[in-house]
């Protein structure tokens, strides 16, 4: 379980990157949401012991990451954005690396790395230097390890990024595959809505919102999105594209030719949020 | 200390890893025998001897300035070391760990310069031993100091540029390519900042080259220690 209280972090260059936030995570998975530099980034490195926060107080199971960073690090993995398997060695390799760093002999991590490797599908990809394998396939290198390390708590920075869509699915699948608590970071809402028992939503340093998927997107039930080039009556601007939500029945009639009917996701949160700040 | 992880890493990414990486192995050696070639052709042969102990050293301060590089990729291109900072390793396990698998690469020319140091005629089983003492304070001295700028510094880019300056710093200016006698007395005591210099001029002693200045030697375990507790505790593991 993760609890956070008044958690601020305050960079350098006196950029405020998290503000005030308090909040508990105690579901199998939990996506926390937001758009670039909204925050996430600097929670995960504060919950995996990256970084230290300016004030506040944040738990990972019970225990301090600020007292005893290295009792966190016993019981929790942290796959970093962008990460990147080292080149030169194979994926077997890399997750045996990785297990050596948790406190594993070489010789006692083959099991656990092969496992590893058969659950995410690389199997057939064990021998290879890491450099020959696809973008979806490094990712699922760190999934591997995260599977491997059976740790506690498992924090996975924006894992999907820069996937393309069958990729992301694959690493999808990999990371249900975790066994303990996993916290994962992402932009993408469908991601969040794939694989979340519980969302955590983020704007500028604060917390927007928290729930699943289906309490979130209570109060657009029986709506649906409209997108047009025209304002009308209660809509919300993104980019060039103004945005409306009308009653499922009512929508063929409501729209014009050019407009685009979609199904509400967690994106229209941070649309009417978004809008509500402006205003 | 975790020596799972240390053996571990410097086994796979070090030894398990030369196959595919040999080049690495032939550019360790590549400044090393090029002054080596450069000094022996312009004193007609005389000062090959001191090129050929100070080889030795320049060779495993390149071993101390490649991990510092190495360092930087893994944690600018790699993020290594944000993904090992959540384990049971800690800063100095991750730095050993580091320094000891490009150790594989440099062995190749290690033992070239001990090849050449014999058929040269002035290797003594008094010089090895002492070179070896020497080579491991070298070692450790250079991999710390590049540790602790590595985890100062915020891009890559400033990685190179300070790798391209410590090599002046190390290998060019320091007396490891002729003899220290050449040096006024307080020039070496300024270059002593670097640990090569206090290296070169011990290994010129032990190898019969000059008079053994054995405060050198004081010089060089004083740096080799402060570098090291540099790194264990000012190294920015925990970003702030």
């Amino acid at each position: 379980m993760i609890k956070v209280n008044k958690l601020t972090k305050r960079y350098s260059d006196k950029t405020i990157a998290l503000k005030n936030v308090s909040f508990k995570l105690d579901k199998k998975i939990t996506s926390v949401i937001g758009r670039n530099g909204a925050g996430k980034t600097t929670l995960i490195k504060i919950l995996s012991t990256q970084l230290a926060p300016t004030s506040g107080s944040a738990f990972v199971n019970g225990i301090d990451v600020v007292e005893n960073p290295n009792q966190v690090r016993k019981i929790a993995v942290s796959i970093p954005q962008e990460a990147k398997p080292i080149d030169y060695i194979t994926p077997f390799d890399a997750v045996r690396l990785y297990l050596s760093a948790r406190g594993v002999w070489l010789h006692e991590s083959k099991k656990a790395a092969e496992d590893a490797l058969k659950k995410v599908g690389l199997w057939d990809a064990r021998n290879k230097l890491a450099y020959e394998l696809s973008g979806g396939m490094k990712r699922k290198v760190f999934v591997a390890m995260a599977i491997a390390a059976d740790a506690e708590v498992v924090f996975l920075d924006e894992p999907t990024t820069g996937l393309d869509p069958f990729s992301r699915v694959e690493v999808w699948a990999a990371i249900k595959a975790i066994k303990g608590q996993v916290i994962l970071t992402t932009h993408y809402m469908e991601e969040a809505q794939a694989l979340s028992d519980d969302v955590l939503m983020i704007e500028s340093g604060k917390i927007i919102a928290q729930g699943n998927v289906k309490q979130l997107l209570k109060p657009f039930s029986g709506l649906v999105r409209i997108e047009s080039q025209k304002k009308r009556h209660k809509s919300y601007k993104v980019g060039n594209t103004w945005i409306s939500y009308v009653k499922k029945a009512e929508a063929n009639s409501f729209v014009g030719k050019e407009d685009i009917i979609k199904p509400v996701t967690l994106d229209d949160l941070f649309i009417r949020r978004g809008v509500n700040l402006e205003s | 200390m975790n020596l799972k992880f240390i053996a571990a890493h410097s086994w796979l990414t070090g030894a398990g890893s030369l196959k595919s990486t040999w080049m690495y192995m032939i550019s360790s050696m590549g400044f090393p025998l090029s002054l080596l070639f450069i000094v022996g052709v312009l004193s007609d042969g005389a000062l090959l001897p001191y090129a050929l102990v100070g080889g030795l050293v320049s060779v495993v301060a390149t071993n101390g300035i490649t991990t510092m590089a190495d360092l930087g990729m893994f944690k600018f291109e790699y993020m290594y070391k944000d993904l090992i900072v959540t384990s049971k390793a800690s800063p100095i396990d991750y730095m050993l760990g580091v320094m000891l698998a490009d150790l594989f690469w440099s062995l190749p020319a290690i033992f070239i310069y001990f090849i050449l140091d014999i058929l040269f005629g002035i290797l003594t089983p008094y010089a090895f031993v002492m070179s070896i003492l020497v080579s491991v304070l070298v070692l450790l001295s250079t991999a710390s100091l590049g540790f602790v700028l590595t985890s100062l510094v915020k891009h890559q880019r400033f990685v190179w540029a300070i790798t391209g300056m410590l090599s002046l710093v190390m290998m060019v200016f320091p007396p490891t390519f002729y003899p220290y006698k050449y040096l006024p007395h307080f020039v070496l005591l300024i270059l002593s900042i670097s640990p090569t210099t206090p290296a070169a001029v011990l290994m010129q002693g032990f190898f019969g080259l000059a008079p053994t200045l054995w405060y050198m030697l004081y010089i060089l375990v004083a740096e080799t220690i402060i570098f090291f507790f540099v790194a264990k505790y000012l190294t920015i593991w925990r970003e702030r």
